[in-house]
C-alpha cells in the first residue's frame, strides 16, 4: 500500500469529523468540563481581587488554560508582586505542561493529520484534558482521535471560561462550606481520574511517590522550585522502580 | 517598564499576555518541537507520562497538606478522611469518578459546615 492510499483511507468525511467533534464535546459535558470549570471559579474571584477588568477573567482561561498559572498570575499581582517575578514563577509552574504535551501528542498523530492541527492541539492540553485523554484516547481508533480531542477540549475550555467569568462576580457570595467544597474538587477529581487511568505498575508508583513527596519537598525545597524537584525526583524514582517491577514480572513468567 | 493593572485601557490585557500567557504557553510550543521524535509506547513517552502524573499528584498533595483559602479552616484529618470517603465510593460504585467526587464532596462540605 502506498502512502497516499493510507492517507486517503484514514481521511474522515466532514460529517464523520463533525460527529466525532460533537461526541467529544458531549462526553466532556457529562462531567469533566464542569469539574475543571468549577475549579476555575476561584480564579475569577482572584482576577477581581487583583483589580483586572471583567473580560480578563474570561480571557485568562482561554489564553493561559492552566489553573495553577492563573492562580499564580492573579494571586501574585493582587499581592503587588513585581511583574518580572510573576512571569518567572509562571514559567516555573508551567514546566509541568511539557510532559503532558509530550505524552498526548504521540497519541494524536495519525496519517493525514497535519502539523498545524497538532500545533493547535498543544494549546488545549492542560491537566484535565491531559488526564481524560490518557483515559479515553487509547480506546478510540487512531484516525478518529483528533476531532474527538478537539470537541472534548473546546467544550472544557469554553465551559471553564464561562465559569471563570461567573466567579469574577460570585465568589465572595459563596457560603463557607460550599467554598470548601469548590476547593476540594481539584484533589478528589484528579486523584480518582488518575487511579481510574492507571494501567502499568509505574502509574501506581507515580501516585504513591507524588503524594508522599508533596509535604517533603514543600518543607525542604524553597523558592518555588519544590514542584520541579518533586516531578524530577518522584518521576525518575517511580519510573526506575516501575521498570524494576516489570522486569521481575517478566523473569517470573518466561 | 512601568505597566500597571491600574493604568486601565489596554494595560491589563497587555500584562495578561506578556506576563501570564507567554511564560506559560512557551512550554507547549517547545514540547511540540521536542515531541516529533517520541512515539506512543516508547520509554520516553512513559517517562513523560510518569513525570506529569507525579507532578499532578504533588500539586494535589500540596492542596491537601497545606491548603489555601476556606479549605484551610478544616483539619488535615478531615481532608484525608474526605479523600478516603471518595475512594470508598470509587471502589463501591464500579470505579466511577463521579461517585468518588460526590462522596468526597459530601464529606468535605459536612466537615466545612461542622468546623465553620
Amino acid at each position: 500500500m502506498s502512502e497516499s492510499e493510507t492517507v486517503a483511507e484514514t481521511n474522515l468525511a466532514p460529517t464523520e469529523r463533525r460527529a466525532l467533534f460533537l461526541e467529544g464535546a458531549r462526553q466532556a459535558l457529562t462531567g469533566p468540563a464542569y469539574f475543571v470549570a468549577v475549579a476555575l471559579v476561584g480564579v475569577g474571584g482572584l482576577a477581581k481581587a487583583a483589580g483586572f477588568p471583567p473580560a480578563a477573567a474570561f480571557l485568562s482561561t482561554l489564553l493561559i488554560w492552566a489553573g495553577p498559572a492563573q492562580v499564580l498570575f492573579f494571586g501574585s499581582i493582587a499581592a503587588k508582586t513585581a511583574l518580572s517575578a510573576v512571569a518567572v514563577s509562571i514559567t516555573l509552574s508551567s514546566i509541568r505542561l511539557m510532559p503532558m504535551v509530550l505524552s498526548i501528542l504521540p497519541m494524536l498523530r495519525a496519517p493525514g493529520v497535519g502539523r498545524r492541527q497538532l500545533f493547535l492541539a498543544t494549546h488545549f492540553i492542560a491537566v484535565t484534558v491531559w488526564a481524560e485523554s490518557l483515559r479515553r484516547l487509547p480506546d478510540i481508533e487512531r484516525a478518529k482521535r483528533l476531532p474527538f480531542f478537539f470537541g472534548f477540549a473546546v467544550a472544557c475550555i469554553v465551559t471553564s471560561a464561562v465559569f471563570t467569568q461567573a466567579g469574577y462576580y460570585l465568589t465572595a457570595a459563596l457560603p463557607k462550606p460550599l467554598a470548601v467544597g469548590v476547593l476540594f474538587l481539584t484533589p478528589v477529581y484528579f486523584l480518582s481520574t488518575l487511579v481510574r487511568s492507571a494501567r502499568l505498575p509505574v502509574d501506581w508508583l507515580a501516585l504513591v511517590f507524588g503524594f508522599a513527596l508533596a509535604p517533603i519537598t514543600q518543607a525542604w525545597v524553597g523558592g518555588g522550585f519544590d514542584l520541579l524537584a518533586l516531578g524530577l525526583i518522584g518521576g525518575t524514582g517511580a519510573y526506575v522502580c516501575g521498570r524494576f517491577f516489570t522486569a521481575r514480572r517478566a523473569e517470573r513468567t518466561p | 517598564m512601568n505597566l500597571s493593572v491600574q493604568d486601565g485601557g489596554l494595560a491589563p490585557y497587555i500584562i495578561l499576555i506578556a506576563f501570564g500567557f507567554l511564560p506559560s504557553e512557551i512550554w507547549r510550543w517547545l514540547s511540540f518541537f521536542v515531541a516529533r521524535g517520541i512515539n506512543e509506547g516508547s520509554e520516553l513517552f512513559i517517562f513523560a507520562r510518569t513525570v506529569s502524573s507525579v507532578l499532578l499528584v504533588g500539586v494535589v498533595g500540596k492542596l491537601i497538606f497545606s491548603p489555601v483559602g476556606a479549605l484551610a479552616t478544616t483539619p488535615l484529618a478531615a481532608r484525608l478522611g474526605a479523600l478516603a470517603v471518595g475512594f470508598a465510593f470509587f471502589a463501591l460504585f464500579r470505579r466511577s469518578v463521579l461517585a468518588a467526587i460526590l462522596g468526597g464532596e459530601a464529606a468535605i462540605i459536612a466537615a466545612g459546615w461542622w468546623f465553620g
